[in-house]
């Protein structure tokens, strides 16, 4: 029976792991066999440790870092796509959409118009009284 | 009646060294990273997508801020000894999260512990603020 900090660093690891590799394709049984459990047991412990299933934890790491590279420009929305690991452009897009509540090109409008203004005017994102009782 | 608190701050000794801490190693979201001409950076997370809270990680001791050399030098002496902070970090399993920012660096002033009100560890920011670190009994 291994001991429960044992069972911790082994999912940490893979935890880890998906953090790491989140743009490759990986499929639970590869990062289960690395944390050395069955595809059940690593589904069990991981859920319970994370309060998200391996897939739902490995998705919403391919959606935050799609939100993060949408507000950068250079990049089209297919790349964004496919550097984070989606396949498809029209799963990536729904499923971008029910985590957000926008499209990605519409968020990436709202993003480059918020970070256009905090660049060049950034009195207008800063709280006044920041600026005015803070900030000499 | 006051409904949310839109901003709040948390005062750092390094502002590059807070965002490495948050946003690297807690997983924290950048919501503004700004700078005034004149220097001042305005930086603020939250720690989900969902929180509608943002902590402004400001850092008392630039030269632009509002203070008086005596302040400063308090602030100093607060944030050296990681003495600020003290605020809950609720997490849903406090052994796996130690585990985890153990493996990335972070400091912490106390390893996970059973408490009456669920398991806890401390942890510090290495800017200036400490944490409990908690697995509340009811998550």
């Amino acid at each position: 029976m291994p001991r429960q900090a044992d069972i911790y660093s082994r999912v940490v690891a893979a935890k880890l792991f998906i953090d790491e590799n989140y743009h490759e394709p990986i499929q639970l049984k590869h990062i289960s066999q690395k944390a050395c459990f069955s595809r059940f047991h690593f589904h069990r412990v991981f859920t319970k440790i994370y309060g998200k299933t391996p897939l739902e934890y490995l998705t919403a790491k391919r959606l935050q870092q799609a939100q993060h590279l949408l507000q950068q420009e250079g990049i089209s929305i297919q790349e964004i796509c496919n550097s984070v690991g989606f396949e498809s452009l029209a799963s990536f897009s729904l499923l971008f959409k029910n985590r957000n509540g926008y499209a990605p090109q519409y968020y990436r409008s709202l993003a480059f118009i918020k970070n256009k203004l905090a660049r060049e005017q950034p009195h207008q994102v800063i709280p006044h009284c920041i600026i005015q009782n803070m900030f000499s | 009646m006051v409904t949310k608190i839109s901003h709040t701050t948390l005062f750092v000794s390094d502002q590059d060294k807070a965002y490495d801490f948050y946003v690297n190693k807690l997983g924290f979201i950048v919501k503004t990273d700004t700078k005034m001409p004149n220097g001042f950076r305005w930086l603020t997370v939250v720690p989900s997508g969902e929180s509608q809270t943002e902590i402004a990680l400001l850092s008392p001791l630039h030269e632009g801020m509002n203070y008086d050399e005596e302040t400063k030098k308090a602030f100093k002496i607060l944030l050296d000894k990681n003495a600020l902070g003290a605020g809950v970090l609720y997490t849903p399993d406090c052994r796996a999260t130690y585990e985890e920012l153990k493996t990335k660096g972070v400091v912490f002033k106390s390893e996970p512990k059973e408490q009456f009100y669920g398991i806890e560890a401390l942890i510090t920011d290495s800017c200036g603020n400490w944490f409990s670190l908690t697995q509340p009994k009811s998550m």
